[in-house]
């Protein structure tokens, strides 16, 4: 496959508050959120000529979004997706660009995921039809995410002895981190027992191995290497993306297992592949936390630990602040909020920036204590290369992998 | 009940209501599909029959939901959802490949299975869900056969 490693950067990052009632709609949250982007950037609305996004029937299109910006766009696209749509819309901008359709483009996501489509399945999403393959699953009381992907679970606890408490330090982690994140909407720090002592959801799941519903947008800016130069921010480049893998049979990944093996079983030799590096090298890593587990699945489909081994890896300190190879440093969706993955590649871009928004006063210029107590840094030191798993569901997911 | 739109799609519910577990068989392959889709995932067929199944299989995987999310399903809860191997094509045409369905496991008068009686590699059956004259539900409920391989369930 065609190698376009660093030629791309990803050179400005912005969103909004994250909430549960944002009382705007989400044309009001994405332009807030592209137009913090392009500062970030040092860019001006003349810069941008390129805009992609993604929804589910959920969201604003990019045809108000740049107007209202006084953006004039040579390319724009609305995808249609959800989680793993962030790594994928940023291959595709690289496309884009290499095509000659645009110069810098705008990524953004924006949705009420709390006060107008929930997440989680329930109001507006529940009254959907049933209809064609979902005649499959949802006359059966399986229609949220948990209940999509529960089983999936459980066969992973059968197959290699996986425990809810090996997976509850995920969230344990998450929570560690997002203590130190003055955006997380939750910035409790949990314990193994709080997890496994919440209510049960679906089970294996409890409440809080499951992620946040929240109100929010987020922008990535992207364009070439030699006009990242020019911008406000140290650039990041692009080592590796893979969008949008799938496992066979994506209209109903039961019927090819195993089932505990996720897409990133075909994604990561696409994404190291580009790369020329392996999981041995990764600094960061934001693996997507729909569930406690997710993270944990990801993680050994990847490579950063043996398949099966992912429960020992978790609990065994390695993604916490402080460790090996912390995960999700701002609090992932378990914490911080629900963005459909594009609150980790923002927080994977300020790590590797080196600039951190944490509680370090001096923060914004590099400076920071690297004390991870609670209520001070979330600066990994060093970081020089972090890599994104996103996730969609068990058979379809992202990558991307980056480097200061 | 609001009519569902009739399609040929729906025939599998159709079957259901005539207590008939049916699946889509490749013309020219031979191998079976659930669900219905309209090509063979195997070799591009197009065309097929309807191929009834024993109805015979075992757990695979499941799940007992205890927060519902349809409004319908809050008075069934806890109420699990199985993954069911079915006993045709097992292992075919790849190992990691095999004929599976979710549905939920009922008790023999169709209210939700105690989920202490849930496990994997549990023996289940095919029983029907009538729901409308025109419609009704391929779910699963135990038998005495002896379980296949390991039995787990959550601790
Ligand atoms: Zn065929």
């Amino acid at each position: 496959m065609k190698n376009l490693r660093d030629k791309y950067c990803l050179v400005g990052v912005g969103e909004t508050e994250y909430s549960r009632g944002s009382n705007r709609t989400t044309r009001a949250l994405a332009v807030e959120a592209v137009r913090a982007a392009i500062l970030d950037a040092g860019l001006t609305a003349s810069d941008v000529d390129g805009m992609l996004d993604y929804q589910s029937g959920d969201s604003t299109l990019a045809n108000h979004v740049a107007p209202d910006l006084g953006i004039r766009l040579n390319f724009y696209m609305d995808v249609m997706g959800g989680g793993s749509s962030t790594e994928a819309l940023i291959g595709l901008a690289m496309g884009a660009i290499e095509a000659g359709m645009c110069n810098t483009l705008a990524i953004y996501r924006s949705m009420n995921g709390y006060s107008e489509f929930r997440i989680g399945g329930t109001g507006a999403r529940a009254a959907q039809p049933v209809r064609g393959l979902d005649l499959a699953q949802v006359p059966f009381g399986m229609r949220s995410a948990g209940q999509n992907f529960a089983p999936t679970f459980l066969r992973h606890m059968y197959e290699y002895g996986t425990t809810s408490e090996q997976v509850a330090h995920v969230k344990v982690a998450h929570s560690k981190h997002a203590s130190q994140n003055p955006k997380a909407l939750l910035k409790d720090r949990v314990t193994v027992q709080d997890v496994v002592g919440s209510r049960w959801i679906v089970k294996p799941l409890h409440l809080l191995d499951c992620c946040l519903e929240t109100d929010n947008a987020t922008c990535l800016i992207v364009t070439t290497a030699e006009r990242a130069r020019d911008c406000r921010q140290r650039p990041v480049s692009i080592m590796g993306v893979a969008g949008r893998v799938s496992k066979p049979r994506l209209d109903f990944h039961w019927a090819h297992g195993p089932i505990t093996r996720v897409a990133g079983y075909y994604a990561k030799d696409i994404v190291f592949g580009q790369a020329g590096i392996g999981p041995e090298d990764v600094d960061v890593t934001g693996s997507y936390d729909a569930f406690t587990f997710t993270t944990m699945l990801q993680l050994e489909e990847y490579g950063f630990c043996k398949k099966g081994e992912g429960g020992q890896y978790v609990s065994s300190g390695v993604i916490e602040l402080g460790g090996r190879r912390p995960n999700n440093t701002a609090g992932g969706h378990l914490c911080e909020g629900y963005t459909h993955g594009m609150s980790m590649v923002i927080e994977n871009v300020r790590q590797l920036r080196g600039t951190v928004d944490d509680y370090c006063p001096k923060a914004a210029e590099g400076v920071h204590t690297y004390d991870y107590a609670p209520g001070r840094c979330r600066q990994v030191k060093d970081a020089e290369i972090a890599m994104n798993l996103g996730w969609a569901m068990p058979p379809l997911g992202s990558a991307l992998i980056m480097r200061r | 009940m609001p009519q569902p739109v009739q399609y040929r799609g729906m025939s599998l519910i159709a079957h259901a209501r005539a207590h008939r577990l049916v699946v889509r068989k490749c013309a020219a392959c031979g191998l079976l599909r659930y669900p219905p889709t309209h090509a063979c995932p195997w070799c591009m067929e197009l065309r097929f029959t309807w191929q009834e199944l024993s109805g015979r299989g075992t757990i695979y995987s499941y799940e007992i939901v205890h927060h519902a999310i349809q409004p319908g399903f809050k008075e069934l809860t806890p109420y699990p959802v199985v993954l069911v191997e079915l006993d045709e094509q097992r292992g075919r045409p790849t190992p990691d490949e095999s004929l599976r369905i979710i549905a939920n496991l009922l008790t023999p008068d169709l209210r939700p299975e105690a989920e202490e009686k849930v496990a994997i590699g549990t023996r289940v059956r095919v029983v029907f869900q009538d729901l409308a004259d025109h419609m009704a539900l391929p779910q699963f409920t135990l038998t005495d056969e002896p379980p296949q391989g390991r039995v787990w369930r959550l601790p």
